[in-house]
Parts: C-alpha cells; sequence; structure tokens
C-alpha cells in the first residue's frame, strides 16, 4: 500500500485530497539498538549487565513482525544483583540533602532533552504508539516530571520533615504500561531519597535507554536499575528482603495474586491496576467536544485501556451519529507516522481486543468499526446490562457506549464497576458537572476534558484499579514513612493457613463469680446506635491483671459483622454531608463527655494493671486526640494551579467509605480513641473491634456515642479478635482495614484484603507508642483516613 | 457559488440548544493543527487546491486600476508556468477562486479580467465594510451598484448589533471576520462555524459554504485551514463553491513553497512576480 502511495503524482493527490504518509525517521533508534550489537541486556549499578546462559527474547516491530533486538531475559540471581546495587546506592543517596539530589535530577531532565529525539522514536517503532502522542506528551512530560520532583527533592528537609525514604523500591511494569507510567514512579521515589529496580516486560527497550542516561550521569550509578524479565519474576522481586516497597503497574489479577504472594512478606504494596476509563455524557454538554473527549480517551494513543461511555437518554442517536462520524476520520496506522490518530499495539494486545469485540457479538452487542488500522476503532453499544462484557474490563481501542436517564442513574452505573481510575463529566450546567464530579467514586475526575495530566496533581485511583498514586504530594507518600520506622522485615509464617485462621470461635463457658465494677458495664455490640445482643447469644468472659473475672463481654461473630458495615453504610451518605466543622463539633462534643466521665474509665483501666496516675493521663490523653483531630477535619484538600490549564484542579480528601478498625491490646482507651478520631474526622463511618484484653473501656465510651452521635456512625463489636477479622478482611463491601494485632492476624489481613483490594494497614504484630504524638496522632493516621481525588475544572467561555 | 441557501422559518430553540465549551474547541483547534500535516507531493497538491480556493484580495484605500489589473493576472496566472509544468499541472487551468475588492474598484477589475480573457468571479466587500455601521437604505444601494458593476459575489457585514440582541440572519456563506479586525480567522471559532454548518447541514440539507479571512499570511497556514475543513466537514467541503480563504499575501508564499518543492531550493524575492 505504502508503496502505490510513494507514486501518486500531485496531479492525483489534486483530485482526491488524500492524507500522505508523514514517515519519522527512526534511523537514530536502530543506530543506539546497533550500540548494543542488537543484543540488549539488563542495565544495572551503571553498567550493561549481560550476563551468559539466559534465554532471550526478540524485540518485534509491532506492524511488520521484524525483529528490532534481541532481549536478555533475567533471572532470580540477576534480580538479587539489581537490588544488592540499589541497596548500596540507597546508602549514599538517601544521605544526600535534597538540594543535590535535586541538581542531580535536573542533570538527568536534561540528559533526556539532548536524546529526546532517539527517546521518542524508539518508543514509538517498539510500542507502536503514534509518535505524535510519545514526541509531544510523553517525553516533555517526563522531562517535567524530573524538573517537579527536583524542586520537591530541594524543599524536601523543609516540607517533608518528621518522614524518611523508605530504601529500595521494587516497580513492576507489565507491558501496557508505558515508559512513562516508569518516569510517573521512580521520579518522586528518587526525588525523596530512594533508589529504584525496576522490572520490565520482555522487549521493552525505552526504560533501559532511560536508565542508560541516567547511568551517563557518572555519580550515582545504582540508584536506577531496569532489568527486563518475564512477569513470573514479579514476586521474586517482590518478596526479596531488601525491597521495602512494592509498586505494581498491571492487571487487576496480577496485582490479587501478587497481593497474595507479597502477605507477610514486609514489603508495602502499591497498587495501581487496569486502564479503564469512563466517559458521562449528559444532554448538557457540547457534544462535539465531547466527542473529542471519546477520541483524546480511547483513540489518542494517550491510555493504556478502553473506555465506558455513558450517554444520556436523550442525546443518544445525535452523540451516535457524531462518533461514528467522527471514527471514520480517525486515521490509524503505523506509529512513526507523524499524522497518525492512532498506531497500532503489540499482538497480545490485539488479541485481546479481538476476543472482547467477539464475545460482545455473541452476547447481542452492536460493533462498529472504522479506519484501515490493524484494529480499528471500535465502538460497542447494545450490550445487555447483565452480560459478562459489561462487567469486565473494555480493552484498548474499544468503547462500550450504554444510554442512562438521569444524572442519578449515571452515577449509579458509573459507580456501579469494580474499577474506580479516572472519569470525565460532559455537561455545560456548572451544578450539575459537579455533583456527578463529586459523585463519582474514581481518583481523577475531568470535567469537560479527559485525559489531562500534570506533574502536580495527584494520579490514582480507588476500588479494584489500587489505591497507590503518582504526581503531586500523594506521589512522594508513596515512598516515605514517618522517620524512625523500623525497616520492613519478613513476617511470614509458613503455618498460617488461610482457610482456617479465625474460622472457629472457641466457646466460653461461665468462669466463676463476677467480681465486676459497680455501675456494672454495658453488655452487648454497640451496633447502629445502640446496644444489641449478639447473634451468638453467648459471652466472652473478661479478666482483670490479677486473673479474676471482671465481666463478660458480648461475643461477637460474623453475623454481627454483616449488620454493623450494614448500619455504617446506612449512616455513611449523612456522615459524609456533614461539613468538617459540623464533624468538628461533634468529636469536641465527644471529648468533653469522654472528660466527664475521667474517673470511670481511669478506674477500669486501672483495674487491669494500671497506674491511676497513667490512666489518668490516658484518658486525658484520648480527649486530646479528638480534639486535635476534630480541628484538622477543617483543613482538608486544597486547590492546584496547573501549567498549560486556565481553572483550578481541586485536590480533594474523600472519605474511604466503611472503614474497618481492630484496635490494639495496648492502649485500650488512648489507640481506640485516636483510630476513631482520625476516621470520623475524615468522614469515614466505622466498625471497630477494641482491645481484646480490656474492651471494657471502649463500650463506655460507646455510651457517650449513643446519645451523640447518629446512629450507625460507629459501631463497635466484641468477640474473638481473629474471627472478627477474618470476617472484616473478607467483607467485600468493607473500604479499608486497619489491623492492629498478631503477625499472623496482620499476614491474614494482607493475604484477605486480595479480595476487594481494599487498602490495609497492618502493624506487622509490632506495637505502636499511641501516647506518643507522631505515632499516635501523626500525619501518617490522616494520610491513612481519606483518599485523594483530583477534580479538573477548565474554564473559559 | 453554492446553490442558494433556501432557508427554513427562523427557529431560534436551535441556537439557545447549543453548547460550546470554549477550552474544548481550544484543545481542539490545537490537535488539528498538531495532527494532520502533508508532506511532499501531498503538500504540493494540497498548496495548489488552496491556490483555488484564495479570494486574492485587496482592500486598502489606495487601491488604483494598476494594483487591481496586476491582482487580477496574479489570480489568472497564481503559480509560475515553469512549476506547474513540472508538477505535470500546467493544463488544469488553475485560477484563484475570486479576486475581492471594493465596491468602487469592481469595474476596474471586470475590466482587466475580461481584457485578460477569463472568466474569474469578482467579488465585492460592500454593505458598508468593515463596520456594517450604516444605514439599511445605502446598504442595499451599494450592493445593488456593485452587481450592476458586475461583481457576482458579495460579502456582506451583518449588523453585529442585531446579532449580539440575538437577532439573527441566514446567508450562503459564513465569513469569519472583515479581515479588518485585531483578532480575524482564529481555529476555535473556525471549529465552532464549522459544527454550525454541519449541524444545519444535517437539519436542512443545504451547504452553507465557509470563508476564513485574515492573517492567513503562509502556505503552512492554508494547509491547517484545508485539513481543518476536511476533518470536520469533510471533502465534500472542499471545494472553490463552499469554501473560501480571503487572504493577500497567502498565495506569494504558497508560490514560494512550490517553488522549493519543484527546485529543492529556497526562491529568492525576485524570483516569483509580484501581484
Amino acid at each position: 500500500m505504502a508503496a502505490t502511495r510513494e507514486r501518486t503524482s500531485a496531479r492525483e493527490i489534486f483530485n482526491t485530497l488524500e492524507y500522505g504518509p508523514v514517515p519519522e525517521s527512526h534511523a537514530c533508534a536502530l543506530a543506539w539498538l546497533d550500540t548494543q550489537d542488537r543484543h540488549l541486556g539488563h542495565y544495572v549499578n551503571g553498567k550493561w549487565l549481560k550476563p551468559e546462559h539466559r534465554n532471550s527474547v526478540p524485540c518485534q516491530d509491532p506492524i511488520t513482525g521484524e525483529s528490532l533486538t534481541a532481549c536478555l531475559q533475567a533471572q532470580a540471581e540477576d534480580v538479587a544483583a539489581a537490588v544488592e546495587a540499589a541497596g548500596t546506592a540507597f546508602e549514599n543517596w538517601s544521605g544526600l540533602p535534597g538540594a543535590s539530589r535535586a541538581q542531580h535530577l535536573l542533570r538527568l531532565a536534561k540528559m533526556i532533552q539532548k536524546h529526546q529525539r532517539l527517546l521518542w522514536t524508539l518508543e514509538s517503532l517498539v510500542s507502536g504508539r503514534a509518535v505524535r502522542e510519545v514526541r509531544d506528551g510523553d517525553v516533555p512530560l517526563a522531562q517535567q516530571l524530573l524538573q517537579y520532583h527536583a524542586v520537591q527533592a530541594y524543599t524536601q528537609e523543609e516540607v517533608l520533615a518528621g518522614w524518611e525514604p523508605m530504601g529500595v523500591i521494587g516497580l513492576i511494569l507489565s507491558p501496557m504500561f508505558s515508559f512513562l507510567e516508569m518516569m510517573w514512579r521512580i521520579c518522586p521515589a528518587l526525588a525523596v531519597g530512594c533508589t529504584v529496580v525496576v522490572l520490565v516486560p520482555p522487549a521493552s527497550p525505552t526504560p533501559l535507554l532511560l536508565a542508560q542516561l541516567a547511568g551517563e550521569l557518572g555519580s550515582f550509578p545504582g540508584i536506577l536499575n531496569v532489568i527486563s524479565g518475564p512477569a513470573s519474576l514479579g514476586p521474586v522481586l517482590a518478596s526479596h528482603p531488601r525491597v521495602q516497597k512494592v509498586t505494581f503497574c498491571g492487571a487487576v489479577e496480577e496485582g490479587r495474586a501478587l497481593r497474595r504472594t507479597l502477605a507477610g512478606k514486609g514489603a508495602e504494596l502499591g497498587l495501581a491496576l487496569g486502564a479503564e476509563s469512563l466517559l458521562v455524557l449528559t444532554e448538557a454538554a457540547d457534544v462535539d467536544s465531547a466527542v473529542e473527549g471519546v477520541v483524546d480517551a480511547a483513540w489518542s494513543d494517550r491510555n493504556a485501556g478502553g473506555l465506558r461511555l455513558f450517554i444520556q437518554e436523550s442525546v443518544w442517536d445525535e452523540t451516535m451519529r457524531r462518533l461514528q462520524e467522527r471514527m471514520a476520520r480517525l486515521r490509524g496506522g503505523r506509529g512513526l507516522d507523524g499524522a497518525m490518530d492512532m498506531g497500532t499495539r503489540e499482538a497480545a494486545a490485539r488479541d485481546l481486543a479481538q476476543r472482547y469485540v467477539s464475545e460482545a457479538r455473541r452476547q447481542g452487542a452492536q460493533v462498529f468499526q472504522a479506519g484501515d488500522s490493524l484494529f480499528p476503532p471500535t465502538l460497542v453499544s447494545d450490550l445487555p446490562p447483565a452480560s459478562p462484557c459489561t462487567q469486565a474490563e473494555v480493552p484498548w481501542p474499544v468503547v462500550v457506549a450504554s444510554p442512562f436517564r438521569t444524572a442519578k442513574e449515571a452515577l449509579a452505573m458509573a459507580n456501579g464497576t469494580p474499577r474506580g481510575a479516572s472519569a470525565s463529566v460532559w455537561s455545560e450546567r456548572l451544578g450539575q458537572a459537579l455533583e456527578l464530579g463529586c459523585g463519582l467514586r474514581v481518583g481523577t475526575v475531568w470535567i469537560n476534558a479527559h485525559g489531562l495530566r500534570s506533574t502536580e496533581v495527584p494520579t490514582g485511583g480507588c476500588k479494584e484499579s489500587g489505591s497507590s498514586w503518582h504526581g503531586g504530594p500523594d506521589g512522594l507518600y508513596e515512598y516515605l514513612r514517618p522517620s524512625g520506622t523500623p525497616a520492613r522485615l519478613s513476617y511470614f509464617s509458613e503455618n498460617l493457613n488461610y482457610d482456617t485462621f479465625g474460622l472457629a470461635v472457641p466457646s466460653t463457658l461461665p468462669a466463676g463469680p463476677e467480681i465486676g465494677p459497680s455501675p456494672a458495664t454495658p453488655y452487648g455490640l454497640f451496633i447502629g446506635g445502640r446496644f444489641q445482643a449478639p447473634g451468638a447469644r453467648s459471652s466472652r468472659p473478661i479478666k482483670n491483671s490479677q486473673g479474676n473475672l471482671h465481666g463478660y463481654v458480648a461475643e461477637g461473630g460474623a453475623k454481627d459483622i454483616r449488620g454493623a458495615v450494614e448500619a455504617a453504610h446506612q449512616a455513611a451518605p449523612g456522615w459524609v454531608g456533614q461539613s468538617p466543622g459540623a464533624r468538628a463539633t461533634l468529636l469536641w462534643a465527644l471529648a468533653t463527655a469522654l472528660e466527664r466521665r475521667e474517673s470511670a474509665l481511669a478506674s477500669r483501666l486501672e483495674r487491669h494493671g494500671m497506674e491511676l496516675k497513667d490512666a489518668k493521663v490516658e484518658v486525658e490523653l484520648s480527649a486530646r486526640q479528638l480534639r486535635a483531630w476534630g480541628s484538622r477535619a477543617q483543613a482538608q484538600g486544597h486547590v492546584l494551579q496547573v501549567a498549560e490549564l486556565k481553572g483550578p484542579v481541586l485536590r480533594l480528601r474523600e472519605p474511604l467509605g466503611v472503614l474497618a478498625v481492630v484496635c490494639p491490646n495496648e492502649w485500650p482507651l488512648l489507640a481506640f480513641v485516636s483510630l476513631l478520631a482520625a476516621a470520623l474526622a475524615h468522614g469515614n463511618t466505622v466498625v471497630m473491634v477494641p482491645s481484646g484484653a480490656c474492651p471494657i473501656p471502649a463500650l463506655e465510651v460507646c455510651q457517650d456515642m449513643a446519645t451523640l452521635l447518629p446512629a450507625g456512625l460507629v459501631n463497635v463489636v466484641t468477640g474473638d479478635r481473629d474471627h472478627l477479622t477474618r470476617c472484616l478482611a473478607l467483607h467485600q463491601d468493607v473500604q479499608a482495614l486497619w489491623y492492629f494485632g498478631s503477625a499472623q492476624g496482620s499476614q491474614f489481613v494482607e493475604w484477605a484484603s486480595a479480595g476487594n483490594l481494599k487498602p490495609v494497614w497492618v502493624n506487622r504484630g509490632c506495637p505502636r507508642a499511641w501516647d506518643q504524638e507522631a505515632k499516635g496522632a501523626g500525619a501518617e493516621l490522616g494520610l491513612r483516613a481519606a483518599r485523594t481525588k483530583a477534580l479538573w475544572l477548565p474554564m473559559g467561555d | 457559488m453554492s446553490a442558494r441557501n433556501g432557508g427554513t422559518e427562523l427557529d431560534l430553540s436551535w441556537i439557545s440548544k447549543i453548547q460550546v465549551n470554549q477550552p474544548a474547541v481550544l484543545r481542539r483547534a490545537e490537535q488539528i493543527q498538531a495532527r494532520r500535516t502533508v508532506k511532499k507531493e501531498w503538500q504540493a497538491a494540497w498548496l495548489l487546491k488552496a491556490v483555488t480556493f484564495i479570494d486574492l484580495t485587496t482592500l486598502s484605500g489606495d487601491d488604483t486600476s494598476s494594483n487591481i489589473q496586476r491582482l487580477c493576472y496574479k489570480a489568472k496566472y497564481p503559480i509560475r508556468e515553469d512549476l506547474l509544468k513540472s508538477l505535470n499541472m500546467h493544463d488544469k487551468g488553475l485560477t484563484t477562486a475570486a479576486v475581492c475588492v471594493y465596491p468602487a474598484r469592481v469595474c476596474d477589475a471586470v475590466k482587466a479580467l475580461k481584457a485578460s480573457g477569463c472568466t474569474i468571479p469578482v467579488a465585492s466587500v460592500a454593505t458598508g465594510f468593515p463596520a456594517g455601521q450604516t444605514h439599511l437604505k445605502t446598504r442595499l444601494e451599494e450592493i445593488r451598484l456593485a452587481v450592476e458593476d458586475g461583481a457576482t459575489e458579495i460579502d456582506v457585514v451583518i449588523n453585529r448589533t442585531l446579532v449580539l440582541t440575538g437577532q439573527w440572519e441566514g446567508s450562503d456563506f459564513i465569513k469569519t471576520s472583515t479581515g479588518k479586525e485585531t483578532v480575524n480567522a482564529t481555529f476555535p471559532v473556525a471549529i465552532v462555524m464549522l459544527r454550525a454548518i454541519r449541524d444545519f447541514f444535517w437539519k436542512t440539507g443545504n451547504k452553507v459554504g465557509f470563508k476564513p479571512a485574515g492573517g492567513i499570511r503562509n502556505a503552512k497556514d492554508s494547509l491547517a485551514w484545508l485539513s481543518l475543513v476536511k476533518e470536520e466537514l469533510g471533502n465534500e467541503w472542499l471545494t472553490p463553491e463552499l469554501f473560501r480563504i480571503g487572504a493577500s499575501t497567502l498565495l506569494l508564499d504558497i508560490e514560494r513553497q512550490i517553488y522549493h518543492h519543484v527546485t529543492g531550493r529556497y526562491a529568492a524575492y525576485h524570483d516569483l512576480p509580484m501581484s
């Protein structure tokens, strides 16, 4: 086809007014591959690493199938060498002043600028993506990322005091994620003082080129190491004892598997899963512009995934006509052509799309395709709502359109998928746009735009899209931990049986005479604002420090947890709707009630072996926590100004939803109240399991909560901690879980959270000093108690 | 000119329903320019096509019959013959779409074109150009006189007082601006106008023409305008009946680009005949 076009004369073109080829020369990319003898290894510690006796995989031109280079496949020992190098480099790199790290990042930005042509031609050549998107989008953004994070490194000592770099970071990329996704994550990691080992899929030369560019800066060779290998190496890198944090970008099921594998292994895990996006098109939209939004989202090689499109019924016909008309004008083909809208992808991505489309057809969908590329832009409509394809993730370059009647229904449909990465809302009605924007449960919302991005705007997701963040302040915290936190070591227990952990509840029998307090402790589970008898109708004895029976608390079980979670969900809309000021008022009122109850609470704590003086301090600290979090609730979120965007980006801090908290045994009142206060201040509703040894002070507080707080906002379930933990961790409709208990419990929670990929925070069996400011009321708690949402509001008339 | 717009009942609900999101349109305008380029033979062919859309214009206070005559000659022979020959385009009778002058110069233009034996239409701006702020009676008279002198196309300045107060008028062709404003033909405005033309066509079957004018000075700009129309309306609109570019210096730059395409060298000022 190309050959005949070349002979086309100006005379013919004058009549047809066709577009012609605009080839971008990729000679420099080939020349670079030649410097490696078309045989790429790994880039570790500032040197090419080409070990003997390894398999190699060809890297092919996605259009011609021609082999461009061979890529060595790493094995476990290569991973170990890379982690070793990163570990050694960390000693130096993390000790540098931020200003020096800033200098180094800027030098790398310059290096990229000098070799940008090589970078974009290589990337477009091997990935097949439109060169225009790589050249005008990705490469400049890669430089901006380094510049932005250089500034963050420079101000780190001041702005991020109290935080320290985690250590060696393992970054795992799966094939659909480009070198830019790597840059989004290595920049903040390097800026704050971490060093990185990146595992890239077979046949991805661009990250290796970037590592080489960084390595050729001379100093600090080991801070960025890139190895290429099969997906099976992911767990090997992730489980390496020196790796403190793993960031995984890939498919949902791979992420789930990695979550299970990593349970108890020590490293933190950040997940960025899937690539589907949403677009809600209302009848008040500029439909032509919204159609361009669909093009940006699905057919312009900006995003890795497909698009779920919701169109208001009243503009359905008009929109479909415009979409199809627009699709006919899309140009697809070789990525290295400068006038292509859409390049192509590797065979695996095309197969995935093909399977999805065939399946959708079989399930009764209408499929419209246009254009002449290897896999054309595809519009799927009329999918039956309950068909598997409606639930499945939409792959590149497919758009699945469904109609909705009202904005409320649009929200229900958009929030009705397990994914929560990004969405755009198209409406010229400000009120409606904001209502939808705030109601969508996703990490990023654009109003009347799609796919905008900027270094200073945090980008991430929720639900099964994973809760890892990049960009802005949130991207930095991914690689920081509170100063003084011990290194994360494996606490993995081979003996832990996930099937049976906490499954059975030991039966409890009468345990002798009650010497309990007077007035008697409240009995029952605090659910939905009142004390209820447990479903199992049995109790567990609580002993005091001398081993005498202090009293009985209710033995909660799976059904009670179900009721508590339901009650919390019912209370959620009301609590989210409260202003932070109103939330603060309630927390302050609770603090006053706590102080009024001081002597009773102190004497309860005393019975558990505490000095009366210390007990009083604990009550006092607890009241202080409530007040502190109450006032902090009022300073939430902020407005970002973004280069090249007229209008603000709001960084909102939204509640996680229903948060389950398993409180530690130590500090039975203070820990309970601290965790509760942080959770409530950020708008969450909670299900709490109080200290196992000493649950009674928490139940005392429930008496005040029954009168002060809305019903269902706080639910407290006593009982066997392992059993309750099991119920909560496996509950699909609990949005987050904090666990302070045993090492085995922590491991179980990490494993079980793979179900709905809820963010979890576990103490790995280590006690925490709740009476210290940094631990008890620290920024870490605030960070974990809410999730970020970026709301883009471009303006103009 | 296209077949006359038969018109429809004025339905203001069409206008009130229109939604235009300015930032989104600005982004689209940037994208079209970045995503559509043509090179080599394609560029040459597209540039020659652009020539056929040009309303070769002079709207100066000091226009006289001599420079009008030169303009008309350039309209008939827009590109040097030898350059056309090497592109095998010399037998196409390539001319600009029209010449465009002030009403008082219509006579000169008609005479000059007749003398050179060619049928290029003469367009005239009229109706109190460029402000349109004269009485309806004199404006109508102005049109009548220009037509009498032989103008076959009239660029009417609508009364913008009426537009800004929501009283609309219909037309066969819509033009971005007079070319005499501080901001003239811009892509974002054009996108909105082209989408309106498409909507009108979908609703009524009438094809309204489009003419950007003012500030289109170089060959690259003209290519961008062609691809803009191609993208938003399709090839159907890429004919002189439905698409014009109002310009005076653009033609010279196109000729320079053609010269470069044919010879591989950049032309000196004196290599190409002036208009």
